[in-house]
């Protein structure tokens, strides 16, 4: 089932005033792009594909498609590129790649699916095509994770997405996305102005501005790839600072007072996974925490308010069974360094490293809701409130960084 | 003889008072050429500002990098890249100021005085080892602030003892070269310097490795042991069967 963003088409799309309107024959209505996969999985997918898709509706584009195969259940293409491999999300490239395809078949819209396509049920992507059909501009999908996945996401791209761009997107950082021909315009657009094609890039926060409507689509439970960069800080810091870039990049538009995203039509994916065996790890977090909070005192005090850094410091203080860290502290705290990030108050890559024992604070603050699932869901929907009101907070600091702030 | 006495002082204070009078018109010289090149400089650097802001010049020296995650290219000074390159021109000017003051400083002697030649040179050491030092002291400031991060986020206790370390061996380094450039203490600076330079490093050895052996193999089976550490791989196969579960943040 899909569920809305509350940013609704102002610009309605002109594949919307067409949908209903017939396709000509030799134009696709779709370009499903497939990343690189065996012969064997290849042949696999498009047997699953074929069973809810029409020959004349899509065409299937695939890096590793030779002509001398058996024939296919669903036209096939083949195309080249240096990106044809995506990454553990999309990247630029892979934006590039998939506006080429859809430029080049002069398809009214485009889906890019990534590692691990095979995974991805077939019906999720009926969803997402159907939506593309019918003139929605993004469609993302939103998977079903266990209770100990996409901490990141939780803590930061959901929250920072729905309150400064009122996007309720699940999981802004794309795996798998589907675009109208104006969307993969824009990004690629986008990836203009962008030097390295392995960058990062959020469709999400584009479409917002944009004035495109966006659409998630559950997925339920998707393999996916991870990450080739083991080192958790590393990525991290790239991770973050990518989306602090888009924010100042993008400081004009939410700034402007949003009606805030509504709560999901549906309801959010169920999270697998049951006992919270992560009871033992909470002591050494804390101990974690209290040796950042020691040693990085006083570049915290460069960046966070004195509010926060004695909300920190009770924070050290506590014992590990009632370590929590509050969520409207949490939400402030990743203000304040966007907005150092924004005016360099200290070195980027400094800056961001003062972050990451935050968020492991904030990580084994969450520990206590993974024995429950409903509980986790009630915590994360908190968490993307609590930056929702404190929005005013961030907007105040921008425009007023030298004002007192207690 | 209290005649002879009274002579003498009087001649003496005769050349002194010769001698300042021909200093002051030197120094006047030396004076009013820093401040017209200081004022040349500073109307110099405005211009130069606004020429830069014309043309976005920070916004154009920004975007060249990487703008996803900090990297080689990115602006870690508070300062734009325009008001920087205006104060760098200021003090240039200041700077052939002091050279021009010199110049007319020595122009006051007599033709064979010479003081120049021996004056000026010496003021460009001066500067390069006063650049030397601003530069080192921001390099260990750098370095200590990066290692400080790397350690805590690498769960090490010795985190700021570390960085201690390593901001003072570059600050040692650093004076040990302006003095070297300085010409000052020549082989007694060299020495001191590989001293104090192996003493730290030394004490640094020993700290770790023995002084805080278990403190050290501690936090390395913490980090070893630990499956939600944040040397963890970022995020595993969903798909795969985990005999505990484990914090995946990707």
């Amino acid at each position: 089932m899909a569920s809305f963003s509350s940013f609704e088409s102002l610009n309605p799309s002109p594949e919307k005033a067409h949908a209903e309107s017939p396709v000509p024959s030799n134009r696709p209505r779709l370009v499903l792009c497939l990343p690189s996969m065996t012969p064997e999985m290849l042949e696999n997918t498009l047997a699953n594909l074929a069973t809810v898709f029409a020959p004349s509706e899509v065409l299937i584009a695939s890096p590793d498609f030779e002509q001398s195969i058996t024939p296919t259940p669903l036209p096939v293409t083949a195309y080249e590129g240096p990106h044809c491999q995506p990454n553990w999300v999309l990247t630029a490239g892979n934006y590039l790649v998939a506006a080429s395809q859809a430029e080049q078949h002069d398809s009214a819209s485009v889906l890019m699916l990534g590692s691990d396509a095979a995974t991805l049920p077939p019906s999720v992507v009926r969803q997402m095509a159907e939506l593309l059909a019918s003139g929605i501009d993004l469609t993302v999908p939103s998977y079903s994770l266990g209770p100990h996945d996409g901490l990141v996401n939780a803590a930061l791209l959901y929250p920072v997405t729905r309150a400064l761009f009122a996007a309720n997107i699940r999981f802004p950082l794309a795996v798998d996305a589907g675009m109208s021909r104006r969307m993969a315009s824009r990004m690629t657009q986008r990836h203009a102005t962008l030097s390295q094609p392995e960058a990062l890039v959020w469709p999400v926060s584009e479409a917002a501005i944009a004035a495109f409507s966006v659409r998630q689509v559950d997925a339920g439970t998707r393999a996916r790839r991870p990450p080739d960069t083991t080192d958790f800080n590393t990525l991290f810091t790239d991770v973050a600072g990518s989306l602090f870039v888009d924010i100042e990049a993008k400081a004009s538009f939410w700034q402007r007072a949003r009606s805030l995203a509504p709560a999901a039509s549906s309801e959010p994916p169920p999270q697998t996974g049951n006992t919270n065996d992560m009871d033992d790890e909470l002591p050494s977090m804390v101990d974690a925490f209290r040796l950042a909070h020691n040693n990085l005192h006083e570049i915290w005090s460069l960046i966070l308010p004195p509010q926060s850094l004695l909300a920190l410091k009770k924070l050290s203080l506590t014992q590990p069974a009632a370590f929590s860290m509050a969520t409207g502290l949490w939400a402030r705290i990743v203000y304040d360094f966007a907005l150092a990030f924004h005016l360099r108050t200290l070195n980027r890559g400094h800056l961001l490293g003062a972050l990451t024992p935050l968020y492991m604070a904030w990580a084994a603050s969450t520990l206590r809701f993974f024995g429950d699932p409903a509980a986790s869901a009630t915590h994360l929907e908190e968490t993307a409130v609590a930056f929702e009101r404190e929005k005013s907070y961030l907007v105040s600091r921008w425009r007023w960084p030298d004002r007192f702030n207690p | 003889m209290g005649q002879q006495i009274e002579f003498a002082l009087r001649q003496s204070m005769h050349r002194v008072l010769i001698v300042l009078v021909s200093f002051l018109p030197g120094l006047v010289a030396f004076l009013v050429a820093v401040i017209v090149l200081s004022i040349v400089g500073a109307i110099l650097a405005a211009l130069l500002r606004r020429l830069l802001t014309a043309v976005r010049f920070d916004e154009r020296l920004t975007a060249a990098g990487n703008p996803g995650s900090p990297g080689l290219f990115e602006w870690t000074s508070a300062q734009s890249p325009s008001r920087l390159a205006a104060r760098v021109l200021f003090w240039l000017c200041v700077l052939v100021g002091a050279a021009v003051g010199i110049s007319a400083f020595d122009a006051s002697y007599e033709a064979n005085s010479r003081v120049s030649v021996f004056l000026l040179p010496y003021f460009t050491h001066l500067i390069g080892a006063v650049v030397l030092l601003i530069v080192g002291v921001i390099v260990a400031r750098f370095l200590a602030r990066s290692v400080l991060i790397s350690a805590v986020n690498a769960q090490l206790q010795y985190a700021r003892f570390l960085a201690l370390g390593v901001k003072w061996l570059v600050l040692v380094l650093t004076a040990a070269m302006a003095l070297d450039h300085l010409q000052i203490g020549g082989a007694i600076v060299s020495l001191a310097f590989g001293i104090l330079f192996g003493g730290i490093v030394l004490t640094l050895s020993l700290a770790v490795g023995l002084g805080s052996r278990d403190l050290v193999s501690r936090s390395i089976e913490r980090t070893m042991e630990r499956p939600g550490g944040p040397t963890e791989a970022a995020g595993q196969r969903s798909g795969e069967t985990q005999p505990r579960s484990r914090l995946r943040h990707f």
